[in-house]
């Protein structure tokens, strides 16, 4: 059962040592978190690494939150710069992943095997196969935006960026999300015929 | 120049200015072209609007937790830091200073009689004071004092500010 308790009210009792309430709010966070983590690593285990690490990093600096932002905005902005950091790493170790095909290839070599048939897919799994074809930053847009509930100022704040520019990236991923997911659906519909 | 479509999903976000709103009201209701766009789009915006959160593993937090105590991570906490212990030791220190000035008070003879003739040794020399407390040293100390009260005087009003918002 999670905490009613505010998420200002939860760090004001881990500053004073009871990191059951840290844990609570890892608890209420660590959904969205790992959701975003998931749109930069493309799998799982990448995405709970990486989730893991900003609630470590999140807990260190927690006496530096400046509470002039939501924390989840603040929280958001740390999953933003590990998973920045974690692809750029990643880049390093492995042969050039940032091609857009090569997510599509992941995605579908990693996905195929699990579904039977076209009867069992909804269109919300169409949606999430699409998004995570899109390129991390326009997924990460799109999650803040629409499951992050986060404003376009809230957004800037979080990739340190102009909440006009946000604006015109919003506006550029929406229309590339709507792309793949007419690209994935007319695709199924082909494989059915 | 805006297209078509980015006029709309401004219109559905509600960033776009009034007049910009009453004009694509009217665009709705008369151009058929915009209309179609508009409910595609809307219909888009919902669509969008329903995907769910992936669910981390069962021990995430667990797993955080234990790292963060593995790590010893509160330490940079402030909580860490125990005011009692800092209030026993200040206090310690307040009662052996009281304690030292009575002990120094009371040995003190105040009968007005006692010739008191201290003799330090010739060799000593103790350094005079005045040669130190020079014009420059005594404005750059105050320098100092005025630089620090304003730093404490700004953390003192951050403080209040947070304690405000909270």
């Amino acid at each position: 059962m999670q905490s009613k308790l505010s998420d200002i009210e939860l760090i004001e009792q881990t500053l004073t040592g009871n990191q059951a309430a840290y844990a609570d709010l890892v608890k209420r966070h660590q959904r969205f978190v790992f959701t975003l983590a998931l749109r930069f690593a493309k799998n799982r285990e990448d995405a709970e690494e990486i989730a893991q690490d900003c609630f470590i990093k999140a807990y260190r600096s927690l006496s530096a939150f400046q509470r002039q932002s939501k924390f989840s905005t603040w929280l958001y902005s740390i999953v933003y710069t590990t998973a920045m950091t974690f692809l750029r790493k990643k880049r390093v170790d492995t042969d050039s992943i940032d091609d857009e095909n090569t997510y599509i290839q992941l995605e579908n070599s990693s996905s195929s095997h699990d579904i039977n048939s076209a009867e069992n897919k909804s269109r919300s799994y169409y949606l999430n196969q699409a998004i995570t074809q899109l390129m991390p930053d326009d997924a990460a847009i799109i999650t803040l935006f629409y499951m992050g509930e986060q404003s376009l100022d809230e957004i800037s704040k979080t990739l340190g960026i102009e909440a006009n520019t946000v604006k015109v990236k919003l506006f550029r991923a929406r229309q590339r999300l709507k792309e793949k997911l007419e690209h994935n659906l007319k695709h199924e519909v082909k494989e059915l015929i | 120049m805006n297209t078509i479509e980015e006029k709309l999903w401004n219109y559905i976000d509600g960033t776009c200015s009034e007049e910009e709103r009453k004009a694509i009201d009217i665009l709705i209701a008369q151009d058929e072209v915009y209309r179609r766009k508009y409910e595609e789009l809307l219909a888009l915006n919902q669509e969008f609007s329903k995907m769910e959160l992936d669910e981390p593993p069962m021990a995430f937090t667990y797993n955080v937790m234990e790292a963060i105590r593995a790590e010893h991570a509160q330490q940079p906490l402030k909580a860490s830091i125990n005011k009692r212990i800092i209030k026993v030791i200040s206090g310690f220190f307040i009662v052996s200073i009281a304690l030292m000035l009575i002990m120094v008070i009371s040995s003190v003879h105040t009968g007005g009689t006692a010739n008191i003739s201290v003799h330090l040794p010739d060799s000593l020399r103790l350094p005079d004071i005045k040669n130190y407390l020079s014009k420059p040293v005594l404005e750059g100390f105050l320098f100092f004092d005025i630089v620090l009260g304003l730093f404490l005087f700004d953390a003192w009003l951050r403080r209040k500010s947070v304690s405000k918002q909270v």
